[in-house]
């Protein structure tokens, strides 16, 4: 295998795009694994505290890192002149799909945490945002793999 | 898929893993940071085996799949500067990251314990701060070097 060197001008927008794609997964990991332990938390202020951070964590890390991976494709994008290439079609098609699934599971936990903070039960909620930031962490997977290994 | 992606989807993956490692310890610290009821921090203080987890089998798999590509693609050589200064960054960030993951080891046991003093000495400290920091630097250094690669002919 040869090496090929891709321009510099493509180096930056690159940078902010992999960044941002890898606080994004770690970001949405985060949540999930911490969502998903929500039911499993023993006194009532163990359970606001770790569904205030799965929440904060969707909210203040994973949907800005999201933003920045998503100016970051764009803007390598428009680089690189890539529009009709299938692997290019599957990152559109994740990302945006993995933005609307995002959203819900922000909406969906910030619906556990109110429900927390009323003495109720978010257990079910709690692991809803869990599932859904799961499904987007499978998602991405994919476009990573895409990206890097440019099928046909 | 050749070899070559093979090893190249792997490697990337391997990096994200470690990256979310950094991205779990910087949550853990800003959230333990402001509990204030010390048994409300070991919930949270258990999530730094998932942060370790990653970081063993992210680093790990970076090192590993990146000395195999190193070698495999014709161009790239394992003395080339860039490889080196990714072989220093990756040093710096698993010891600075070793060290943080036991002083969130010691916290743990300490809360198990019913202390309170430990999480203030290990976690909630300039030096823990400073480790924390040093490890993300590293690891976003890593990202630069592997992206610009300074020096690759």
């Amino acid at each position: 295998m040869t090496l090929l060197i891709r321009p510099d001008d493509w180096n930056l927008p690159l940078f902010v795009h992999v960044a941002g794609a890898m606080v994004l997964l770690g970001a949405l990991l985060l949540a999930a694994v911490v969502l998903a332990g929500v039911g499993r938390a023993g006194e009532p202020t163990q359970v606001v505290t770790l569904t205030r951070f799965g929440f904060r964590t969707l909210l203040a890390a994973a949907l800005p890192a999201f933003v920045v991976m998503r100016v970051g494709a764009e803007w390598i994008a428009s680089e690189e002149d890539l529009d009709d290439e299938p692997w290019i079609g599957v990152g559109y098609i994740t990302s945006d799909g993995g933005l609307v699934f995002l959203v819900a599971a922000i909406i969906v936990a910030g619906l556990s945490l109110r429900r927390a903070r009323k003495g109720g039960r978010p257990a079910s909620l709690a692991r809803a945002a869990a599932i859904l930031s799961f499904v987007i962490i499978a998602a991405f997977l994919v476009a990573v793999w895409a990206m890097t290994t440019k099928p046909d | 898929m050749s070899r070559y992606d093979w090893l190249l989807f792997l490697h990337v993956i391997a990096a994200f893993a470690t990256v979310a490692s950094v991205v779990v310890l910087a949550g853990l610290l800003g959230a333990t940071w402001r509990v204030s009821a010390p048994g409300d921090a070991m919930p949270l203080l258990r999530l730094s085996r998932l942060a370790e987890m990653l970081w063993n089998v992210g680093g790990a798999g970076v090192l590993i799949l990146g000395v195999w590509l190193a070698v495999d693609v014709d161009g790239y050589g394992l003395a080339d500067g860039w490889i080196v200064a990714a072989f220093v960054l990756w040093v710096v960030a698993g010891a600075s990251g070793g060290m943080v993951g036991r002083g969130y080891r010691d916290a743990l046991a300490g809360g198990r314990a019913g202390g309170t003093a430990t999480l203030a000495s290990t976690i909630r400290s300039s030096r823990s701060l400073l480790l924390h920091g040093v490890m993300a630097v590293a690891v976003a250094a890593l990202l630069v070097v592997m992206i610009w690669k300074p020096g690759a002919a």
